[in-house]
């Protein structure tokens, strides 16, 4: 009797489980927009975060990441002592790292030649025997600053504002990025108000543009896609103006 | 009368006793047979042709047994790679009884195609066909944050005709690092699946995108420097919980997608969005929303794909849609989100008369 009682109990658990799963959450569509002098575009390549709780709730985050003032590329690569090529270089693909894009043939010899690919793609070559193979693995052969360097401070400073995200929120924060065209989802979200936060600046000319709003997610948008558009200028249709602030200026440069 | 109770007495207490000394024999013998130990393997229960990574003697420091590059790798590979197994001194030093055990010892097969003195050839590295004991730790989120930035310079480039397709024409492209460093449009069949492909419909290899097989993309960032570095595999390579063999059948809902069909040719997260957040490769889903599709498929004035085939089952609780998918997938029923795109309430096939 007991047995057949325990049976019964797990029976109704399984059952219970199978009654209350959610039957999936809103579809949130970002769209960030930008405008540099007269163009407009996406912003590409970005990540955005969405923290639970209000605004209010997450203040001290906000202004921890408002006050905060980060390097700029330039001013990183400059004080790692890039040379004037490889700032050219990573200028000329919105590039933040050397992995961004392919070194090209062009980038390692001749008059646009970047001085410490050319280094990087001697030393491979002398360890493997092959140039080529030596400039498809050039960063291999980079300094640490110069490879990673400046991407180590922005997550440095990103991974304090998620901790103290998560910790007020009491929820995993969660990410997205751009593609191309400036577009990014999340996806499965339960009802309820949240922050949805740049927390890293964006270079954007020669501003550092940052995102801090609050969104509700309603339980009649269940199962429903949101279009949520974000830019740097104030306009009808857009939901989150993002802040914007002159880069720094290099400390090399007031020397 | 009186004098028959102590009798009764004990008889009652003598046959108490005898059943619960009865019952805990039974308990206890049901914990003996709990609790008996396993019999210890002895050494001709092993299989000596099965190398396995979570035996604790095999659970060293992988630099232990494999080298970095192998010696072998200009032979074997374009690239520095672990191209072959460990020499004999990995296996040696504890397996000599093995390896001198008769004129054919199995242990060599677990290396050697052939297990003869004469015939040194041995398996390519990754031995084909055996179940695999590990699986990769990859965060697509950390490698989408280093690479490519894609800025259109809308403001430089000159109006022109071009042909239509989602890619922005460039005469001076340059090449970003992006998905396809990892997942190339595919070249060969993939392998159907065991009873064959539903409906027998067979998808083109350019239906597909590739997944890496190798180290040739991991090791061009990742070789020095860059943890996890090639001296430290585990950065990647975590064991599995059960082995398995590697499936070379793709699993998709929309069988009939192609991904080189030439509209096809946005940007990997327009349509995978879900990619971006994912930090391992572990629970990774299908995330393709039907809405990536819509866009082309069903808006009005363009094509209305989805819509007919969803009215089709108004028609015909047993149609099979079939634009998308293979009959497998095509005669259940649609998702919510197919009739919510169509701007029309879900139903379910029993429902239609």
């Amino acid at each position: 009797m007991r047995f057949l009682s325990l049976i019964l109990l797990a029976l109704c658990v399984v059952v219970d489980g199978q009654t209350t799963s959610s039957p999936g959450g809103t579809v949130l569509r970002l769209r960030v927009r930008v405008k540099v002098g007269s163009a407009t575009r996406g912003l590409a390549r970005k990540r955005f975060y969405l923290v639970r709780g209000s605004l209010a709730q997450n203040k001290t985050m906000v202004e921890e990441v408002e006050r905060r003032a980060l390097i700029s590329r330039e001013c990183f690569y400059r004080s790692a002592g890039a040379s004037d090529a490889l700032l050219k270089w990573l200028a000329e693909g919105d590039c933040e790292t050397v992995y961004c894009r392919e070194v090209s043939a062009d980038d390692v010899s001749g008059v646009t030649a970047v001085p410490e690919f050319v280094a990087a793609v001697a030393a491979g070559e002398k360890q493997f025997g092959s140039a080529e193979l030596a400039r498809k693995w050039v960063t291999i052969n980079l300094p640490d600053s110069l490879r990673n360097g400046f991407y180590q401070v922005r997550q440095n400073s990103l991974g304090a504002s998620l901790k103290q995200a998560e910790e007020t929120s009491g929820a995993k924060v969660l990410s997205v990025m751009t593609d191309r065209n400036g577009t990014a989802y999340f996806t499965d979200l339960q009802p309820g108000v949240y922050t949805l936060s740049s927390i890293l600046p964006s270079e954007i000319g020669n501003m550092n543009v940052s995102w801090n709003c609050e969104l509700q997610v309603k339980a009649d948008e269940r199962g429903f896609e949101k279009p949520y558009l974000l830019s740097n200028r104030n306009d009808k249709n857009v939901k989150c103006v993002g802040v914007e602030k002159p880069l720094p200026v290099c400390e090399s440069a007031n020397k | 009368m009186n004098a028959q109770f102590p009798v009764r007495r004990a008889r009652l207490f003598a046959a108490s006793l005898a059943m619960l000394l009865l019952l805990l024999a039974t308990v206890a013998g049901g914990q003996r047979r709990r609790v008996r130990k396993p019999v210890a393997p002895t050494s001709a229960r092993i299989d000596y042709s099965q190398f396995l990574h979570s035996t604790p003697k095999h659970q060293a420091a992988c630099s232990t047994c494999h080298l970095a590059p192998t010696e072998n790798w200009r032979k074997a590979r374009t690239f520095p790679d672990v191209a072959d197994y460990p020499g004999h001194a990995a296996c040696v030093g504890c397996h000599r009884p093995q390896f001198f055990r008769s004129a054919k010892p199995v242990i060599c097969s677990v290396c050697h195609a052939k297990v003869s003195p004469r015939d040194d050839a041995r398996f390519s590295f990754g031995k084909p066909g055996t179940l695999r004991q590990f699986v990769i730790e990859f965060p697509h989120d950390k490698h989408q944050d280093v690479i490519a930035r894609v800025l259109r310079q809308l403001e430089t480039r000159p109006a022109r005709f071009v042909r239509t397709s989602f890619t922005a024409a460039d005469d001076h492209t340059k090449h970003y690092n992006n998905c396809e460093i990892c997942h190339a449009p595919r070249t060969n069949a993939a392998i159907a699946p065991t009873g064959g492909w539903p409906d027998s419909f067979t998808p083109e290899a350019a239906f597909f995108k590739t997944a890496p097989h190798d180290h040739s993309s991991c090791f061009n960032c990742h070789w020095k420097s860059q943890q996890p570095t090639s001296a430290n595999c585990a950065g990647c390579h975590k064991p599995a919980e059960k082995s398995y063999l590697p499936a070379d059948t793709p699993a998709r809902i929309s069988m009939k997608f192609r991904h080189a069909r030439e509209q096809h040719l946005a940007e990997c997260t327009t349509c995978h969005i879900n990619i971006t957040k994912s930090s391992s490769l572990r629970g990774l889903a299908p995330d393709v929303p039907i809405t990536s599709c819509s866009e082309c498929h069903n808006k009005d004035g363009l094509r209305l794909d989805v819509s007919k085939e969803l009215e089709a089952i108004d028609k015909n609780k047993d149609f099979v849609c079939s634009y998308c998918h293979t009959s497998d997938v095509g005669r259940r029923d649609p998702p919510g989100s197919h009739y919510l795109i169509a701007g029309r309430e879900a139903i379910k096939r029993k429902d239609v008369k």
